[in-house]
């Protein structure tokens, strides 16, 4: 079993982890370690506390608590003992491992002219653990298919957290760069995708190499803001479509028109909730959404039996 | 003709150790110095390098001579895999086990073992100003072995053969 993000933890804690049901352990989804606190893992839409015995239980005073030594060890790994090599991304609050995981952190805040700077006395860690679901697209691609241009339409994918979202979007890129995105029949061959990967979350990319299969036509812009990193590609990578995960800020949007007029295809996720009336959309988002850009939303939840979709068309009314 | 060679062996043993012992106050402000060079490439690497710190200690290793060359490496050896020890358990660590190949005495010892709590846990300038207040601790006992130096290096090379000529005056 591939579980190299085990790797990442302290001993103590490594030995409790491995200790679970391996059915479980391939369906974990969050390991989350606060200090002093229960140590929790998050499976199948599920959580448990972990037990000193490796046992699971839903009552946390039950559980194994993990202590200050833990959290010091756990982000002197995580850090490469080095903390100073992170400080964009301990701004950001996350660092991603090897293998596109992501490692989600809170502690106190150290400011600078109103803006975080940094974070301290980091107490709180949550592991994504990122996973790779080749097929992920395939019920979800033939409603975004522009037929005669034999492409993909401008689409905006929406949902809350944890839904799917970078799951769906990079298996899109590997069936658009790869060709098996057309209708049954026929055979359409693979586009030049671009990715630009802000987090490192879509490629997982290590030393600007992706971790997971994102197709053999496409290219990765690692860690690039999205706004500059649409515009370097375009410059400089001639794409057909371009892939941005968590859109949300103006210079986005300005990006994205930049996009659509040089005739590239955009494909964005963003953090919202549903589409048309009832959605839950930043106004921005939804100024975007409104403004006939996208040809396409697809809105993703998940229920207790796996991921579900809708789609809608560019004037927000469901097709699907 | 026994007892002339013992004498003999005396004298040499005395001279010897005070040879030894002037070597190690020789040697140390040169230690010093060369640890608050290393230190101070170290910080090069962290502030402008972005360099992970097993890496820069490896680099700042391969640089220097021994005793330090393997001060160093043995840090970043417990750093990395299959140890993959804290920053500070491996530096304390490489403290044990070198520090009694080196000149250097215990307050030179105390700067690097406070400095290993704080290495590579904070963000640049914190790692910064800590490295550099170690480096001013570090030039405060290099001033003072200095001095050591210049009073205790003769003092003790004479000391030794003397002590020897007193021992074997006691015994004839």
């Amino acid at each position: 079993m591939d579980a190299a993000w085990l790797s990442v933890f302290p001993e103590t804690i490594r030995s409790l982890l491995l200790r679970l049901p391996e059915q479980l352990l391939k369906e974990l989804e969050e390991v989350r370690i606060r200090e002093e606190r229960p140590l929790e893992i998050n499976a199948g839409g599920r959580f448990y506390f972990l037990k000193a015995d490796g046992g699971l239980t839903v009552n946390a005073r039950e559980a194994v608590r993990t202590g200050r030594e833990e959290s010091h060890r756990l982000l002197d790994l995580i850090t490469n003992h080095s903390v100073y090599t992170m400080e964009e991304e301990l701004r950001k609050g996350f660092i991603t491992l090897p293998g596109g995981h992501r490692m989600g952190l809170s502690g106190r805040t150290v400011l600078s002219k109103g803006r975080v700077e940094h974070i301290r006395d980091i107490s709180g860690f949550n592991l994504r653990i990122a996973r790779e679901v080749k097929g992920a697209a395939d019920s979800v691609l033939p409603h975004l298919l522009d037929i005669r241009g034999k492409s993909v339409l401008h689409t905006l994918i929406v949902s809350p957290p944890q839904q799917g979202k970078t799951t769906l979007l990079r298996d899109l890129a590997r069936a658009i760069s790869s060709g098996s995105f057309g209708p049954a029949r026929e055979k359409w061959p693979g586009l030049k995708v671009a990715i630009i990967d802000e987090r490192s979350e879509i490629a997982g990319s290590r030393k600007g190499v992706p971790s997971f299969d994102v197709g053999p036509r496409t290219d990765v812009m690692d860690g690039c803001p999205k706004a500059e990193g649409i515009m370097m590609m375009i410059r400089s990578m001639s794409p057909d479509v371009i892939m941005v995960d968590e859109i949300g800020r103006p210079e986005d949007a300005v990006a994205l028109v930049e996009a659509l007029h040089a005739g590239v295809r955009v494909i964005a996720t963003a953090h919202g909730k549903g589409i048309g009336s009832g959605a839950a959309l930043s106004p921005l988002l939804a100024e975007m959404a409104g403004g006939k850009l996208f040809q396409r939303f697809v809105s993703l939840s998940r229920g207790e039996h796996g991921f579900r979709f809708r789609v809608f068309d560019g004037e927000q009314k469901p097709l699907l | 003709m026994l007892k002339m060679l013992g004498a003999i062996m005396i004298l040499l043993a005395g001279t010897v150790a005070g040879w030894i012992q002037a070597r190690r106050f020789a040697a140390r402000p040169g230690e010093i110095r060369r640890l608050i060079l290393s230190l101070q490439r170290l910080e090069t690497e962290i502030g402008y390098g972005f360099i992970p710190l097993p890496e820069a200690l490896r680099r700042i290793g391969a640089q220097n001579r021994e005793p330090l060359k393997k001060l160093f490496t043995d840090a970043a050896d417990a750093m990395e895999a299959p140890r993959s020890w804290t920053a500070q358990d491996s530096m304390h660590h490489a403290l044990k086990a070198n520090w009694s190949n080196t000149s250097m005495k215990t307050p030179e010892r105390e700067v690097l073992y406070q400095l290993a709590f704080t290495l590579g846990t904070s963000d640049r300038t914190s790692q910064k100003s800590h490295i550099q207040s170690a480096v001013r601790a570090l030039e405060t006992e290099e001033a003072q072995a200095l001095e050591e130096q210049s009073r205790y290096e003769k003092m003790s090379r004479s000391l030794g053969l003397l002590v020897g000529a007193f021992i074997v005056i006691l015994i004839y």
